[in-house]
């Protein structure tokens, strides 16, 4: 008697533990698929990791805190490291403007011009034509730090929380990556600064030119073949043209002959 | 003249699928051409008629969303139709809007005709600028709603895409949109009111049906084929009623001046439009 309940006890046990173990297993290698959900930007992570690299924080938000990682369209080369010697003395005096603290440091009668007579193409934007925002109000005030100054706001590193989400609130890094000064899809030199946008663009042109340069010619010469044929003649012809032509010319022709009557009188008296 | 007997070309559920999409696709462009052309006249007084700017984007997206709806019911339509015991009969076969190499023949043939080289194609019941005209619908409504719903929620989209991403839709959907209108506008109106044999509308897509004289002479195949399997008689229809006539030619009509008010401006301040 006692010795039944001991074994079933322990196969019982044995069970548990089988079973356990392979749920365990099979729970480890789900949780090995099973991405993590991905980091929100400007949400507080709590993972120890996180935390520990939150106590060495530089301030703003780090490529993993921001879901996914910017994934930059426009391809940049900085002039100054072109040529047989980029790091010399002579290099080293080239201002690059879109590093500077001041990026209109040492112009000629700045205060003088508007944005716009220097950067025209700069105006044509969505958010200026359609919201009428300025541009002081996205790039600052006087003196305008060049975007990829280190302290910037427009830096992109920070400009989504300090540029684009005074209106788009919960911007994220990749969402500042939107392009609102955007170069004309259809120029050549689009194919290398934003290639997607250039090759979409070109694309749906040929699409909509493609597709209106066959049918309109094309609708046109049925509309003209039609006209001749014994059908589209009959329906047009038959019971629109003919009968406005025939009863113009029954107007025009009683309008002759009432002309003409006194003429034939008279022929007749003489 | 005409003779009376008259041939059924379109069911109830196609004839209201076709208001439906009439009538949404009217508002879509009014909404979204006035606020493409915002900074215009033109675009100022259209957007006036649908509330002004901002209530015009709500009454897109809403309508987008009823549209995207009835896309999805007249998937689930279409697929219902398809003989799924003979599926590639039923799929490739003449009544069905999916392209072959007719078609292709036909194309070829028609365009010999319009310069007077050769006979009339004998086309079957759907022609091919029926089925283009079907088809660049279909392909063009999910990729509006798509990139429509992708503009609509931008933060959203940019959790799984890059910023730039948003640059690409914003083109895609008003290109295609530009494309359809221009389509739709010009080259389907033509076929629909100005074509002489149609002059000065086609009733089929209303009504129902089509004179038996014009099916003979435009899609003998289709006719033929009808005979061949002995339902030509249960085919024929009544004619319309005088009542129902007068209202779809004034709705007709309503739509197409609607249509040739957006297509004039469009054209005159094309040179306003922003692509992306």
């Amino acid at each position: 008697m006692d010795e039944s309940l001991k074994h079933r006890t322990v196969m019982r046990v044995r069970l548990i533990c089988f079973w356990g173990a392979i749920v365990l297993l099979i729970g480890v290698i789900v949780m090995l698929f099973v991405p993590p959900r991905p980091t929100l930007a400007q949400k507080e992570v709590t993972s120890p990791i996180y935390r520990y690299r939150e106590r060495v924080a530089t301030g703003y938000y780090e490529g993993y805190e921001v879901s996914p990682r910017r994934k930059r369209a426009v391809l940049e080369v900085p002039t100054a490291q072109r040529g047989l010697f980029p790091f010399g003395s002579a290099s080293a005096m080239v201002q690059i403007r879109t590093r500077l603290p001041d990026s209109h440091r040492g112009l000629k009668f700045y205060f003088r011009n508007t944005c716009i007579e220097c950067h025209p193409k700069q105006a044509r934007n969505i958010h200026s034509e359609r919201a009428g925002i300025t541009c002081r109000q996205c790039h600052g005030p006087e003196p305008i730090p060049a975007i990829n100054h280190y302290y910037s706001p427009m830096n992109p590193i920070r400009r989504h929380a300090y540029v684009c989400a005074k209106c788009h609130e919960g911007a994220t890094a990749a969402f500042a990556d939107f392009h609102v000064h955007e170069p004309s899809g259809t120029e050549l030199s689009t194919r290398e600064s934003f290639p997607a946008l250039f090759y979409a663009s070109w694309g749906m042109l040929l699409l909509f030119l493609g597709t209106l340069a066959f049918f309109v010619p094309h609708s046109f010469m049925v509309g003209v073949r039609e006209l001749t044929e014994t059908k589209g003649f009959k329906n047009v012809t038959h019971q629109w043209v003919l009968p406005l032509i025939e009863r113009c010319r029954g107007k025009v022709r009683r309008f002759l002959e009432k002309k003409k009557l006194p003429e034939h009188e008279d022929e007749d008296a003489s | 003249m005409r003779t009376r007997m008259l041939l059924k070309r379109f069911n109830l559920t196609q004839r209201l699928t076709h208001l439906f999409l009439m009538i949404t696709f009217l508002i879509q462009a009014g909404t979204g051409f006035s606020r493409l052309f915002i900074t215009t006249d033109f675009g100022r007084s259209l957007s006036l008629f649908f509330g002004g700017y901002k209530t015009a984007i709500d009454i897109h997206f809403w309508v987008g969303i009823l549209m995207t709806a009835g896309f999805g019911v007249h998937t689930i339509y279409m697929l219902s139709k398809i003989d799924w015991k003979n599926p590639v009969q039923s799929i490739f076969g003449p009544d069905s809007l999916v392209p072959n190499l007719n078609d292709a023949k036909h194309l070829l043939q028609r365009i010999r005709w319009t310069i007077g080289k050769s006979p009339r194609p004998k086309l079957d019941r759907w022609a091919y600028w029926e089925k283009f005209d079907y088809l660049a619908v279909y392909w063009g409504m999910p990729l509006l709603a798509i990139t429509g719903l992708m503009l609509k929620f931008p933060l959203l989209t940019t959790f799984v895409l890059p910023g730039w991403a948003l640059n690409i839709a914003a083109l895609f959907h008003r290109a295609e949109a530009i494309l359809a209108v221009s389509y739709i506008f010009i080259v389907h109106f033509f076929i629909g009111h100005l074509r002489p044999s149609c002059f000065p509308m086609h009733e089929a897509m209303f009504s129902g049906s089509i004179h038996l004289d014009e099916a003979l002479e435009e899609k003998p195949a289709w006719v033929e084929r009808l005979k061949k399997e002995g339902k030509l008689e249960l085919a024929m229809a009544k004619p319309p009623a005088r009542w129902f006539r007068a209202i779809y030619f004034v709705f007709g009509y309503t739509a197409l001046v609607f249509g040739l008010y957006i297509l004039i401006n469009g054209i005159y301040y094309s040179r306003y439009i922003r692509l992306h």
